[in-house]
């Protein structure tokens, strides 16, 4: 496995560290996304049989990015420990009818955080 | 989330015992931290960190702007980041708006912020149909949202976690900000609960 | 994974329990059962593989457990997964915990 941790005891000290600061996702990198503000992407149809968050209701379904929030580790992989693999995650806006048909209100829309990996242009 | 097929309680009780009693054993955890997570839980971190936050943004509208665009960095200002609020983001209800957050996939919440989710917030219930029904979900809580106002659902599933700004009741123009503070409720910063006046006649939600 | 646990649009779950003035355990395993598995965060486990851990727990269990259950599940399956304990070490110390709270005759 790919990903060591480092198997040490949580004093009480570490244990108010870690409320206090919790454990970062960001990575610092410059590495451009796939995709920007305002496109029109398709959440991928993929049945990984592994760990993913990305969730069966928007696979197939299209929306568009409304925010970059910048790099994080990717959760898919690192749940696995298998890689960190960095990468771009996007606020995606999806259309609550694109999501649930005509029955859903054509005001309401589902907002949720995709990663370039998650992600296909359209 | 009651049903026949739970092991009763002092099963696991008995269970947990054992582990905790092998782990201690063994130096995997120490006792000394178990009792610091849970005294930060019980007692220190909960929803009045996210009313401070609320009542802050709604006195101060350069903090409210900031806190909009870049929530991480504004409510670290106020030192009240932390475990599972390490990357945040702060919605706004309006008039023309209602936000509400969910995790569908778990329970992704901002501990840091408003504390260990409520049983609730865990359900099977709210998980599932909070994003294919949030309005009927939101009439469960006893809140009914008008046609024309716009239901955003945002459904937690990776590493941001949200909180909802509420809209600032009419008739609190003179109160302090820690007044402000103490009308703000959990579910409120949830989305499922408008702030309410003491003396209005629907009473607060915890 | 298509697990239980990606329940976004299921239907028939219930009414939503809302439950007034909510302690923030419900009984001293739940604490000790969450306490124990943030002592394991990032030094043990990464979080996303305690999440993972939980979603594992086979569909029938998952749907009719509790959510402390869950961790719990989870919990064991990792630290047995890493041989950090067995589940035979579990079983002989709650007979010893059971044992003792006995009172003798």
């Amino acid at each position: 496995m790919a990903i060591e941790t480092s198997n040490q005891c949580m004093s009480a000290e570490q244990a108010e560290a870690l409320l206090r600061t919790g454990i970062s996702c960001r990575v610092d990198s410059p590495e451009p996304g796939k995709f920007k503000v305002g496109d029109r992407v398709r959440a991928k149809v993929v049945h990984v049989p592994t760990y993913t968050r990305l969730p069966r209701y928007v696979r197939g379904k299209v929306g568009t990015i409304t925010k970059d929030h910048g790099v994080y580790v990717f959760p898919d992989t690192l749940g696995m420990r298998l890689d960190t693999k960095p990468q771009h995650v996007y606020s995606v806006c999806f259309a609550a009818q694109e999501l649930w048909g005509a029955e859903a209100s054509a005001k309401d829309t589902l907002h949720i955080d995709l990663f370039d990996d998650h992600l296909e242009p359209i | 989330m009651s049903s026949h097929n739970q092991q009763p309680d002092a099963d696991i009780a008995l269970r947990v015992k054992a582990i905790e009693s092998l782990l201690i054993e063994k130096g995997i955890i120490d006792p000394a931290a178990i009792d610091t997570i849970i005294d930060a839980y019980e007692h220190r971190i909960g929803p009045h960190n996210g009313a401070r936050i609320v009542a802050k943004a709604w006195v101060d509208s350069e903090f409210k702007q900031r806190l909009l665009a870049d929530g991480t960095s504004a409510i670290a200002e106020m030192n009240l980041t932390g475990f599972s609020s390490e990357h945040m983001v702060v919605v706004e209800n309006t008039p023309e708006v209602h936000n509400l957050i969910v995790c569908t996939l778990c329970s992704c919440y901002p501990w840091a912020i408003l504390g260990l989710p409520p049983t609730w917030y865990k359900s099977f219930a709210y998980r599932s149909r909070a994003v294919i029904d949030p309005r009927g979900v939101l009439r469960e809580f006893g809140l009914e949202i008008p046609e024309e106002v716009a239901v955003r659902v945002w459904d937690s599933n990776a590493d941001l976690r949200y909180l909802v700004l509420p809209e600032r009741p009419v008739g609190t123009e003179t109160m302090t900000e820690s007044e402000l503070a103490s009308l703000v409720t959990r579910n409120a910063m949830i989305g499922t609960a408008k702030v309410q006046l003491p003396s209005s006649p629907h009473e607060q939600a915890a | 994974m298509n697990g239980p646990h990606d329940m976004g649009g299921m239907h028939n779950l219930g009414p939503i329990p809302i439950e007034e003035n909510e302690p923030v355990f419900h009984s001293e395993w739940e604490a000790k059962v969450f306490a124990m598995s943030f002592a394991t965060f990032g030094n043990y486990f990464p979080v996303d593989e305690t999440r993972h851990a939980s979603e594992r727990m086979p569909p029938g269990k998952y749907l009719s457990s509790r959510y402390y259950e869950r961790w719990l599940y989870a919990l064991e399956l990792l630290l047995t997964e890493h041989d950090l304990l067995t589940q035979s070490e579990i079983e002989e110390r709650m007979a010893q915990l059971a044992q003792a709270d006995t009172p003798s005759s």
